[in-house]
């Protein structure tokens, strides 16, 4: 395909893709579009299950940590958090292929210290603010501190970090479904790198920038719909 | 610096001192082959065993710590130097300039990291030699693991444009250039620092997830990445933990390197 130039690809890319034509991969000698249909509901499913995993994860043990104040909690949870963090993604995917597990949970074991970490920093500044420790002279329970008056300052963030954990999540899904051997995006994205397939490579690009676009575009709209909410 | 820390930085400088001495340390050129022992246990010749391949496992750590124990800071290098010029001359100038530099890396934000490296390496060949592919994938990380700094770097030196001194350095006649290197680059000098120093366990992990993948550093070289190939075939691993050692000895410096810069809210 590159002989011909690479501004001449992209012309007839760009003028295939205005009719809907997304071309055909070099490597694998299949319409593109036919691939992606095939690839994309698994990635996405891995991906919403594995982030569901690990929002769940991180979200109770960092309010845990942080409710019940307790040193056992606070230290067992970044001990567990910092280990995650410094094992490379591909050495958990190895690891889920020797324990036989399924890639999303792969997935939420990458993503969940990264949202642990953000989360419990968040909750720390938030229950530091003035108007906690107001609420706490005025004698309010821990549960209604925690509902009233930090959850919903700590709520914009929150979203904005829900928009990047798509985009941590599918960075993780490349080495973890190339190495469990699960046929999704990130294994079509790894094996068009490995053969320097141009058509493929440029329709993920395309199809991934679309796909995190929207996430962050939606997380976008669900914090500024909140916000007008509580104004 | 609490007493965690310090130990991290012990651990850290015993670490870096290990690889200066790798050369004299080693048993074996990380390449020469003992083919009459492929895959051996660990010995008074071998400590830590040898390979499939009968390469002793030792030296191909040691110099395997050294490759990404070099290639990683020095990508960091290279990155937080394009960060800081870029992100304090957008700060420090505004206007059209700090808009482009803002939406190009918004842009290349949007994309994980991991598959903007992969698609960059597919554009390049792949049958390289060892230390090309080294060069390539240094080059790759540090021109395009600017990103995140640059928009920490861009929001403080905003910060410091309307500042009263650098109103007083601009009526006493002081020239652009001169504001940014004498005035503004001093005040965000820590900043500088702490990107540079969060982004070497960042690539120490990418350098490791793409040379597990085939598109970093390639054989014979050894590297961290290499080194953990191994473990695709766990059930042998679990049989033989001394091979557990390389992936060990990188989360220990990960975490160190983690340790010593505490607050820290990247989220890559």
């Amino acid at each position: 395909m590159l002989h011909e130039g690479l501004a001449s690809f992209y012309f007839h890319y760009l003028s295939a893709l205005a009719h809907g034509d997304l071309g055909e991969s070099d490597s694998l000698k299949r319409p593109v579009r036919e691939l992606l249909a095939q690839r994309l509901p698994l990635t996405g499913n891995a991906i919403i299950r594995g982030l569901g995993v690990a929002w769940l994860a991180a979200a109770l043990l960092a309010s845990l940590g942080l409710a019940s104040r307790g040193w056992f909690y606070e230290a067992s949870g970044t001990a567990v958090s910092s280990l995650l963090l410094s094992l490379p993604s591909a050495v958990v995917a190895m690891l889920a292929v020797h324990l036989r597990a399924p890639a999303f949970s792969a997935i939420s074991v990458v993503v969940f210290p990264r949202l642990h970490r953000y989360m419990r920093s968040l909750l720390l500044r938030s229950y530091d603010q003035r108007h906690v420790l107001a609420a706490r002279a005025r004698g309010l329970g821990s549960f209604s501190i925690f509902w009233r008056h930090v959850l919903p300052l700590a709520t914009p963030p929150l979203l904005a970090l829900l928009g990047v954990s798509f985009a941590i999540a599918f960075g993780a899904a490349i080495p973890i479904e190339a190495l469990c051997d699960s046929p999704g995006l990130g294994q079509l994205a790894w094996q068009a790198a490995l053969s320097r397939d141009l058509p493929l490579i440029v329709n993920v690009t395309l199809i991934v920038c679309l796909v995190m676009l929207a996430a962050n575009a939606l997380a976008d709209l669900a914090g500024r719909a909140f916000a007008g909410d509580t104004q | 610096m609490s007493p965690v820390q310090k130990v991290a930085a012990l651990a850290l400088c015993m670490i870096f001192a290990l690889i200066v001495f790798a050369t004299i340390l080693v048993p074996a050129h990380y390449a020469r082959q003992f083919r009459d022992v492929p895959n051996a246990g660990p010995s008074t010749v071998h400590p830590l065993g040898t390979d499939a391949l009968g390469r002793d496992s030792l030296s191909r750590l040691l110099y395997g710590t050294r490759v990404s124990l070099l290639l990683a800071p020095a990508a960091a290098l290279l990155s937080t130097l394009i960060a800081a010029v870029l992100g304090s001359a957008a700060g420090f100038l505004g206007g059209w300039f700090e808009r482009i530099v803002l939406a190009v890396t918004d842009i290349s934000l949007a994309l994980p990291w991991l598959f903007l490296l992969l698609t960059v390496r597919a554009m390049l060949p792949l049958d390289v030699p060892p230390m090309a592919s080294v060069i390539i994938a240094f080059l790759m990380m540090g021109l395009l693991g600017w990103q995140a700094s640059v928009r920490v770097i861009c929001a403080t030196a905003r910060g410091v444009r309307d500042s009263d001194f650098l109103l007083l350095a601009r009526s006493s006649g002081c020239k652009p250039s001169r504001l940014l290197l004498c005035q503004v680059a001093p005040i965000l000098r820590p900043l500088f620092y702490a990107q540079f120093w969060i982004s070497i366990p960042l690539f120490i992990l990418t350098e490791a997830n793409l040379s597990i993948l085939g598109l970093g550093v390639m054989e014979p070289m050894p590297s961290w990445g290499n080194l953990l190939r191994g473990f695709e075939d766990f059930s042998a691993v679990a049989a033989n933990p001394w091979r557990l050692v390389p992936l060990i000895l990188l989360v220990i410096v990960v975490m160190c390197f983690q340790l010593v810069l505490p607050s820290q809210e990247v989220i890559q």
